[in-house]
């Protein structure tokens, strides 16, 4: 050692003693890391920016093949802020929901006022529900915990923070080198599984952000129905936090 | 504005309605790949929709009610076939700050009893938005204000709407108004003031109220702890000035409270006396409603709303006027003479031929989505129960949205009740109704 010369044999076993255990402890550190709320972080921020702008086209697929198509324009700022404006088809076109937390409202242009929603509803049937349609950042509506990792995924288990989010516990796969989810088992409190969703097909929305642009869903409870959401469009964009209130929702077209 | 032009509107929207209804076959999308040209969603300055339907109502009269007698005693019937087309055009126009919308709706429809048929202009309002926290409108404008789905106590500038289907659309009125809103951070997390002014003058809003009046509304909202509160206030010489609040907030994820409370002064109020006369008196009056909205595993979602009409009539007012008609129609019956019945026709315009007039109500709707694994069908059922004299309007319907842009609707419709009591006494005593729907 280089400091054989100028040290006392007792003061050389405590320095390479300390020296091997912050060795070790450097060596530990990157896996620590790797808590589950950490790796939830990573997700949220790799799937999409804290505040953008996305069109989405939505599909509800029936067991005889036959679909029926939504297309929304959506906006988000932070981690709980959401708004999803229907574009298509012409029968819901004008239609606008808004997601502020844990509540949730509905505008239909012949209502003329903003609704509250459940997360639970779903506004355009099928298989996603609204709180799929309104999803925030999974960390802002789960704690989690890493069960297993593997040398290419982790498998997250999580657990909502209060009993107003749609889906009391998640089962989330991650894929270590993307970290962005394969697949999510949706559970109710009861332990019931709900749906999965499965993320798919990686692309380059540009900034920076490579993600699912497919996200695919399917559920015990709708046998042979599937619903697929395309995402093509995903751009930051810096909004106002008054465009996220009821007053607003009739004009969000106006973002575009 | 209503035109009623005779045959040339009712050719020209049989005709319209019928274009668009033919060419535009039901359509479920056949299956393949996944696509999506996002180029197609461009925003665009000019943006046209709206909706063609057809409806064919088969209705079987109550030959001994009160109303069947006033609307029917020179011309008896027991049922009514009724045809109607409609095209309702939506138009927006956008450049920079401004934007317009209007909203036309067309109606005319066949029945036994003659070919009525009007056009009226919903909307037709210019916005200016400088700002996400500044709108101001002026034009013809629709308010509907509360949280209440059947009712509406605190909308004191909305129009009446009709609680078998609050969800269809209304005339506005001509106002011009100031939108103002406030994001902030804290356990208060939404603030924003609308005020109105609404004029009532000669051939604008001459149905609000009074002539020749220029009246103010006003909304202030906030969502504070995850509620929505609203406080309005209404003040103007065209109707009395009224005081409300209202509030709406999610229990659970599946599981929504709402209610309002509104105060009127002065509401004259015409009430038929106990000798036969018509008297007007003036009070203030509370009404209020509570609503919830629950949805189970099961997708079925239950609204329940009691409503209480403080200026209503009592079971005995409403009794009062039903056996004065009773007694008209024995009048003409032994001779001839319908003076009776002019009197009730004229009692009837001041309030006791309006739809849900008594004091006290419950509002029910129960609809399932999707059951047994069909995609976008929905049965459901309504029942609005006098809760004063236990008269009710029962409506089972089935509702079918799964070919793109097209709604198709089945109701049945079933009145009843003792004699002399609300629903009891209403004309009809079932509907069967059939409506296809086209959005466009």
């Amino acid at each position: 050692m280089i400091y054989g010369k100028f040290l006392s044999k007792p003061l050389k076993i405590t320095f390479n003693f300390l020296i091997q255990i912050t060795l070790v402890m450097l060596w530990l550190i990157p896996t620590a890391a790797f808590d589950g709320n950490e790796i939830l972080l990573q997700v949220d921020r790799n799937l999409q920016p804290e505040s953008y702008e996305m069109y989405r086209k939505l599909i509800n697929v029936e067991p005889d093949g036959s679909k029926k198509e939504y297309v929304l324009y959506t906006v988000k700022k932070g981690q709980d802020k959401m708004v999803a404006l229907f574009l298509s088809p012409a029968s819901e076109k004008g239609r606008a929901t808004l997601r502020l937390g844990d509540n949730m409202w509905l505008y239909i242009p012949s209502v003329g006022k903003p609704l509250r929603i459940t997360s639970l509803q779903s506004v355009v049937g099928g298989v996603f529900n609204n709180s799929d349609i309104l999803r925030l950042d999974y960390s802002a509506e789960y704690n989690a915990t890493m069960v297993e990792e593997t040398a290419d995924k982790f498998a997250l288990d999580c657990k909502a923070k209060t009993a107003t989010v749609a889906y009391d516990r998640l089962k989330m796969v991650v894929d270590k080198e993307t970290m962005v989810p394969l697949t999510i088992e949706c559970y109710a409190a009861s332990g019931m599984l709900i749906k999965i969703l499965y993320y798919k097909e990686i692309k380059d929305f540009g900034d920076n952000l490579r993600r699912p642009s497919v996200l695919e869903t399917d559920s015990p409870l709708y046998k042979g129905y599937k619903s697929v959401m395309i995402y093509a469009k995903i751009d930051k964009k810096d909004l106002a936090d008054e465009v996220f209130t009821l007053n607003y929702l009739p004009r969000v077209d106006e973002l575009r | 504005m209503k035109i009623n032009s005779g045959w040339i509107v009712r050719n020209s929207l049989f005709f319209c309605t019928s274009l668009v209804l033919f060419f535009f076959p039901f359509s479920a999308m056949a299956a393949g790949e996944y696509s999506f040209d996002v180029e197609e969603f461009e925003p665009k300055s000019f943006e046209w929709g709206g909706y063609a339907e057809i409806k064919f109502e088969y209705i079987h009269l109550n030959t001994d009610s009160a109303f069947y007698r006033l609307n029917f005693h020179q011309d008896p019937r027991s049922t009514i076939d009724r045809y109607t087309g409609a095209l309702q055009l939506e138009v927006s126009y956008k450049k920079g700050i401004t934007a317009f919308n209007g909203v036309l709706r067309s109606e005319a429809a066949q029945d036994d009893i003659g070919w009525p048929d009007r056009a009226d202009l919903y909307e037709a309002n210019l916005s200016l938005k400088p700002t996400p926290f500044v709108t101001v409108d002026i034009g013809k404008k629709v308010f509907k204000w509360g949280k209440g789905y059947a009712w509406n106590p605190v909308g004191f500038i909305d129009r009446s709407k009709d609680p078998n289907n609050p969800e269809e659309a209304l005339e506005g009125y001509y106002s011009a108004g100031v939108d103002l809103i406030k994001s902030l951070d804290g356990s208060l997390q939404t603030i924003a003031l609308t005020t109105v002014a609404l004029p009532v003058w000669q051939d604008v809003n001459e149905n609000f109220g009074e002539r020749n009046h220029v009246n103010l509304a006003s909304k202030f909202y906030m969502l504070y702890r995850d509620t929505d509160i609203d406080f309005v206030i209404f003040s103007g010489d065209s109707r009395s000035a009224r005081y409300g609040v209202d509030f709406s907030r999610n229990l659970a994820e599946n599981f929504e409270i709402h209610g309002e409370f509104a105060y009127f002064t002065n509401l004259k109020q015409n009430c038929l006396s106990e000798i036969g006369t018509l008297t007007q008196e003036e009070h203030s009056a509370n009404r209020y409603l509570l609503g919830l909205r629950y949805l189970t595993k099961s997708d079925i979602t239950t609204i329940i709303e009691y409503y209480h009409n403080g200026a209503g009539f009592s079971k005995s007012e409403l009794e009062r006027f039903y056996r004065l008609v009773a007694d008209a129609n024995t009048q003409l019956l032994n001779t001839g003479t319908d003076t009776l019945f002019q009197k009730a026709e004229n009692i009837s315009t001041t309030g006791y031929g309006s739809p849900q007039v008594g004091r006290n109500y419950l509002y029910l709707k129960i609809s399932q989505k999707d059951p047994f694994d069909i995609l976008y069908f929905t049965p459901g059922i309504i029942a609005i129960v006098n809760l004063e004299d236990r008269s009710f309007s029962i409506s089972p319907e089935m509702l079918y949205t799964g070919f793109t842009n097209w709604g198709i609707r089945l109701r049945y419709t079933l009145l009843g009740g003792d004699d002399f009591t609300e629903f009891q006494e209403k004309q009809n005593e079932n509907k069967l109704e059939f409506r296809v729907r086209y959005y466009f």
